[in-house]
C-alpha cells in the first residue's frame, strides 16, 4: 500500500522512528527505575528482575530497530504494514511514549495515610482477612515481631487477651483514622502482594498516654509498649499501650510483603 | 494534588508490571507463528464436536497469542478447514489458556490460587461448550463473512502440498473486503507486496517464510513482535489509566455497595471487560486493582469474560463472522460467565 501522497511518505518515514523510540524509552525508564531504587515503590520485588530483563530487551529491540531504519533511509520505505488495529497509525506509539516521558517527570510516590483511609483501614479496622499467614514461627519472641507480623498472628488467633501483657516494638506510619477516639493513633504499613494497585494497609491502634505527644499523619516512628484489650469502634480490639516513642525516618523500602 | 499523584503511582505500577507479561506474550506469539507449522497441527484435529471444541480450546498452549493474535489464527483455522467447533474453541479459549497468561493471573492472584484455577476451568468450559453448540451448524455459509466463504467454496481445504498461492488465489484478493486484508501478521515493513497478498490467507511457515534464512526469519519476529506491542501497549496504557481513575476518582461508598452486591459487582465487571479492551496477557493486574472491593466471582467474570470478547475483539472477529454469529458469541459467552460466576458467588465464596 505505498501512498502516493507526500504528507503519508513522511508518516510512513517517521512512524517507524516513534515506534522504536517509544519501545526504547520504555526500556530505559524500566531500568532507571531499578537503578533508582524505585522499583520497590512499584513492584513486589520478586519480579524485579523480570522488570530489569524486559527493560534490556526492549532496548535491544528499539536499537534493532533503530538500526534497522538508519540502513535503509535512502531506499523508498515500503509502507508500514496494515496490521489490525484500533487506533490510527502511531498511536500506540504516541500513547506509550507518552507516559514513558511522564515516567521520567513524575516520581512515584510512597503511598501514604490519604490512600490508607481511602483503602479502607477503617473499614475493617483490625482483621483484614487478606493477609494470611505465610510460615508459623511460634518460637519468635514477641517484641521480635513486626507490625505485618503480628497482624497476622492476630488473623490466625483472633482472641486479643491471648496477647496480654506481651512486649511490642513495631515500626509503621501513623494513621488517624475518625472512629478512633483522640487518644489512640493507629500504626500501619501498605502490603504489597503484586505491585502497588493491590497495595493494602494492614496495623494496629496504639494507645497514647496523657502526656505523650501527638504524631502528624504520615510520620513513621517505632512504638514500643505492650499489648492490651481495648473496646474500639464497638470491638474489642488488640492494642499496643505505648511506652515509648521514637521518631525514625521512612524506611528505604516502606512496603512489607 | 496527593490524589492525583497517588493514582500516577498506581498507574505506573500496573505498566510497570504488566509490560515484561505483554513483552514476554508478544514474542513468543511471533516467534511460533514463525516457526511452528500450522498445517501439520491442522490435519491432528480431531472430528468428534466436543472433543474438538475441548482441543481446539487448549491450543492456546502452543501459540500463546492473545485476543488480537488469535483472531487471525482461527480464521486461518476456519479456512484452512478445521472443524469449526475446533475454530471457535480455539478463538474463545487460546487468549486464556494458555502459559503467559496464565503465569501472569498467578503474579497477581498468588494470595488467592482459586482465582487462577477457576479462571482456566472456567475459560475452558465456556469453550467448549460454545464451540459445541457451533459444531451443529454444519453449513459454515450463514456464519461467516461471505468472502470468507466465497475462499472456501473456490478453494476447498485441500492437502497441504496442492495449497499453494498462484494467479487464481490472487483474483480472488480482489473480492476480499478491505477489512480482510489487514490483520496478519506476516507483513513486517521490509515484506513488501508480494508478500503481503500472500500473507493474508496462507500460514507464514508455507513456502513463503520457510525458504528466508534465519536472519530474516528474526527480523520479521522483531517487527512483528513491535507491531504488536505498540496496539497492546497503546491499549495496557488506556486500561491502566481507566483502573487508576476509577480507583482515584470514582466514590468509594459507589465503589463498595456495587462491588459487595453479588450480581451488580458481576455485572459491574463483565461490562468493564466489554469497555476495557486490555489484552488477556495483562488483565489481571487491572483487576487485582479491585481484588479488595469486588467479590471474587466478578473477578473472575471480568477474567473470564475479557479475554473472549471486548470492543476490540467484537471489531477483529466482525473479519470473520457475520454481525449475527458474532451476537450468539457474544450472549452465550456473557450468559454463561454470568451464570457460572453467580454459582461462585452465592454459594461457594
Amino acid at each position: 500500500m505505498t501512498n502516493k501522497n507526500p504528507k503519508s511518505k513522511i508518516r510512513n518515514l517517521l512512524l517507524p522512528w516513534l515506534d522504536a523510540i517509544a519501545i526504547t524509552a520504555w526500556g530505559v525508564l524500566m531500568l532507571r527505575y531499578w537503578l533508582t531504587n524505585k522499583l520497590n515503590l512499584l513492584i513486589h520485588p520478586n519480579y524485579i528482575w523480570f522488570v530489569v530483563l524486559t527493560g534490556i530487551s526492549l532496548i535491544i529491540i528499539g536499537f534493532l530497530k533503530m538500526q534497522e531504519l538508519w540502513q535503509r533511509r535512502r531506499r523508498d520505505v515500503t509502507s508500514n504494514s496494515p496490521h489490525i488495529s484500533l487506533f490510527p497509525p502511531g498511536w500506540g506509539s504516541a500513547l506509550l511514549l507518552t507516559t514513558a516521558i511522564l515516567g521520567f517527570i513524575i516520581t512515584p510516590q510512597v503511598f501514604a495515610s490519604d490512600k490508607a483511609l481511602q483503602r479502607g483501614v477503617t473499614a475493617d479496622l483490625l482483621g483484614s482477612t487478606r493477609v494470611k499467614p505465610q510460615a508459623f514461627r511460634a518460637t519468635v519472641r514477641p517484641e521480635e515481631r513486626s507490625l505485618v507480623d503480628w497482624v497476622r498472628t492476630v488473623n490466625v488467633y483472633p482472641e486479643p487477651d491471648t496477647y496480654t501483657g506481651q512486649k511490642v516494638k513495631v515500626q509503621g506510619f501513623v494513621i488517624h483514622p475518625a472512629d478512633l477516639g483522640k487518644e489512640y493513633l493507629f500504626l500501619a504499613r501498605f502490603v504489597l502482594t503484586c505491585c502497588a494497585a493491590d497495595a493494602y494497609p494492614v496495623g494496629l491502634p496504639v494507645k497514647l498516654q496523657d502526656n505523650q505527644e501527638r504524631y502528624s499523619a504520615d510520620s513513621w516512628l517505632e512504638v514500643e509498649g505492650q499489648m492490651v484489650t481495648e473496646n474500639l469502634a464497638g470491638k474489642r480490639q488488640l492494642t499496643i499501650a505505648a511506652t515509648s516513642f521514637k521518631k525514625i525516618p521512612q524506611p528505604e523500602n516502606p512496603y512489607s510483603y | 494534588m496527593n490524589q492525583l499523584n497517588n493514582g500516577f503511582t498506581l498507574f505506573l505500577s500496573l505498566l510497570v508490571e504488566a509490560m515484561p507479561f505483554l513483552l514476554l506474550g508478544v514474542l513468543l506469539s511471533s516467534l511460533l507463528l514463525f516457526f511452528v507449522d500450522e498445517r501439520k497441527l491442522v490435519e491432528k484435529m480431531p472430528k468428534n464436536p466436543l472433543l474438538g471444541a475441548l482441543v481446539g480450546s487448549m491450543i492456546g498452549f502452543l501459540f500463546p497469542v492473545c485476543e488480537c493474535g488469535n483472531v487471525p489464527v482461527a480464521r486461518r483455522f476456519l479456512i484452512q478447514g478445521v472443524p469449526t467447533p475446533v475454530a471457535i474453541g480455539f478463538l474463545l479459549g487460546a487468549p486464556t489458556i494458555n502459559p503467559v497468561v496464565i503465569w501472569s493471573t498467578w503474579t497477581a492472584f498468588r494470595d488467592q490460587p482459586e482465582i487462577v484455577v477457576l479462571r482456566v476451568v472456567f475459560s475452558l468450559a465456556i469453550a467448549t461448550i460454545i464451540g459445541y453448540v457451533f459444531s451443529f451448524q454444519k453449513d459454515l455459509n450463514p456464519i461467516v463473512q461471505p468472502a470468507i466463504a466465497r475462499y472456501m467454496k473456490f478453494n476447498p481445504p485441500a492437502p497441504p502440498e496442492t495449497k499453494r498461492r498462484g494467479k487464481p488465489y490472487q483474483e480472488q484478493e480482489a473480492m476480499v473486503p478491505n477489512i480482510l486484508q489487514s490483520g496478519t501478521y506476516i507483513l513486517g515493513g521490509k515484506a513488501g507486496i508480494p508478500l503481503r497478498i500472500d500473507a493474508n490467507f496462507v500460514p507464514p511457515t508455507s513456502n513463503s517464510t520457510s525458504n528466508k534464512p534465519l536472519a530474516d526469519k528474526l527480523r520479521l519476529v522483531v517487527d512483528n513482535s513491535i507491531q504488536e506491542f505498540r496496539e497492546l501497549g497503546g491499549i495496557m496504557v488506556i486500561g491502566s489509566a481507566i483502573a487508576a481513575a476509577i480507583q482515584i476518582l470514582a466514590p468509594r461508598e459507589l465503589i463498595l455497595s456495587l462491588g459487595a452486591g453479588p450480581i451488580t459487582s458481576i455485572v459491574v465487571m463483565l461490562i468493564l471487560a466489554v469497555v476495557v479492551s486490555i489484552c488477556s496477557t495483562v488483565d489481571s493486574f487491572f483487576a487485582l486493582s479491585f481484588a479488595s472491593t469486588f467479590s471474587s466471582g466478578s473477578l473472575l467474570a471480568f477474567l473470564v469474560f475479557g479475554p473472549m470478547i471486548d470492543i476490540k475483539g467484537i471489531g477483529l472477529m466482525l473479519s470473520i463472522f457475520k454481525p449475527k454469529t458474532v451476537f450468539y458469541l457474544f450472549a452465550l459467552a456473557a450468559q454463561l460467565t454470568f451464570v457460572f460466576t453467580l454459582f461462585l458467588n452465592l454459594h461457594v465464596l
